[in-house]
């Protein structure tokens, strides 16, 4: 069963943060656009976040300066030999994903970042 | 060992590569360090899969499509090919994306088709159906044996108290032979494994976006409030998706109710580290904990000191 509490901010400061990669907002241009029918977009607004970063690093999770500090007082290279490093890799992701209708279903703009809907 | 042929026994050159993941090499670094070190400590050719990218977890892309995610997926299957590696995963989540993701397509040739098509519009070589795949603890236990783990251990981890957590998708192949292997190693280390009633229950990630409250409060909240009450010495995990699920819940309990959860989160790697000698400044121990492991180590010293 749903938990009908408020949930954990950190929870909606993810689903804001989806909701700002989103261009337009279907419950707002119904009020101009009344006859328009409401879809279900395939991405949901709380995993925008995630999946923004997979489409464009292709990795859930970013390498920035303080993983990599922290990497290095690991004993490890400061980049780990993932997508980080190799940005072909990651531009082979992206094809794959616009060649499978990926970006289009899920209406990803991927010059802006942003999702459609 | 899983190929898209099916089962495959390594020969004794058999080559490793690391398949890291999103969360490992950000939130757990001490873990791949801890990794290597062991690897290397046990003879084998352990290097790093290059050119990774994330697994995609089969649930939430398989409820979209499953032609996306094998999609995606199978770019790190053809790599793995072309580097002529042994694929090898520590996050339980990693693992049954590339183990579902072969049964898929030893299943349906025409999955094989639809993928390779895929590859070559990018240039990349078509799957030869030679992609090798094995978890962290099928190489441990299956390739090196418990016996020469046990020879390795000059500091038996005696009276520190272990919660274990398994994480779910270690079982999804339908049984629990990755489970067993996971808890025989822990025990070759000496470790004391303290019995709860949520051992095997889910972390609660993957219901997060759904419902955050009940992945929180009623999954990892459970174990961590019995952890503390048991006061074990630490979570030992060896899945990075159940640790980025910890460190979530860790953070959402601190920061939003006031409450401090004592028990530190130890990777299954680091526990072997150290039961093979290295110190904790070896793999960085303390680097980025969400919660101290300095009475942790403080034990393990005192044992080491035999005080």
């Amino acid at each position: 069963m749903m938990s009908k509490d408020e949930p954990p901010k950190a929870w909606s400061r993810l689903l804001e943060a989806g909701k700002k990669v989103t261009t337009h907002t279907q419950a707002e241009e119904n009020k101009f656009y009344p006859l328009r029918r409401t879809f279900k977009p395939v991405a949901p607004d709380i995993a925008k976040a995630s999946l923004k970063r997979d489409f464009e690093q292709g990795l859930v999770y970013y390498v920035g300066d303080e993983a990599e500090n922290d990497r290095a007082l690991c004993g490890l290279e400061r980049l780990p030999p993932t997508g980080r490093s190799y940005k072909g890799a990651v531009e082979k992701k992206r094809e794959i994903l616009e060649d499978a209708g990926v970006f289009e279903k899920m209406s990803f703009d991927k010059k802006k970042g942003t999702f459609q809907y | 060992m899983t190929t898209i042929e099916g089962k495959n026994k390594p020969d004794s050159r058999t080559r490793y590569g690391y398949f890291l993941g999103c969360v490992m090499p950000v939130k757990m670094p001490w873990a791949e360090k801890a990794t290597m070190l062991v690897s290397k400590h046990l003879g084998l050719d352990f290097g790093y899969m290059k050119e990774t990218l994330c697994c995609v977890r089969p649930g939430p892309w398989k409820a979209m499509k499953t032609d996306w995610w094998l999609s995606i997926t199978s770019q790190n299957l053809a790599n793995a090919e072309k580097q002529g590696i042994v694929m090898v995963d520590t996050c339980n989540g990693c693992y049954v994306s590339h183990w579902e993701a072969l049964n898929e397509l030893h299943e349906d040739p025409q999955k094989v088709d639809m993928v390779n098509a895929h590859l070559k519009k990018v240039g990349m070589d078509p799957l030869r159906g030679t992609a090798q795949l094995k978890h962290y603890v099928e190489v441990l236990y299956e390739d090196v044996g418990i016996k020469k783990i046990k020879a390795n251990v000059i500091y038996p981890l005696k009276g520190i108290r272990i919660m274990r957590h398994v994480g779910c998708h270690i079982r999804r192949r339908g049984d629990d032979t990755l489970l067993n292997y996971f808890e025989e190693i822990l025990k070759a280390t000496g470790v004391e494994l303290v019995d709860t009633p949520y051992d095997k229950t889910c972390c609660g990630l993957l219901l997060y976006f759904a419902d955050a409250n009940s992945s929180i409060f009623e999954r990892i909240g459970k174990k961590m409030e019995i952890a503390k009450d048991l006061n074990v010495d630490g979570y030992a995990l060896i899945c990075s998706g159940c640790y980025d699920q910890f460190e979530r819940a860790i953070k959402i309990y601190r920061d939003e109710k006031g409450i401090a959860f004592p028990t530190p989160v130890i990777h299954f790697s680091e526990l072997l580290a150290l039961a093979f000698g290295y110190k904790p400044e070896d793999f960085g121990m303390r680097t980025c904990r969400p919660i101290p492991v300095d009475a942790f180590i403080e034990k393990i010293m005192r044992l080491r000191e035999g005080k």
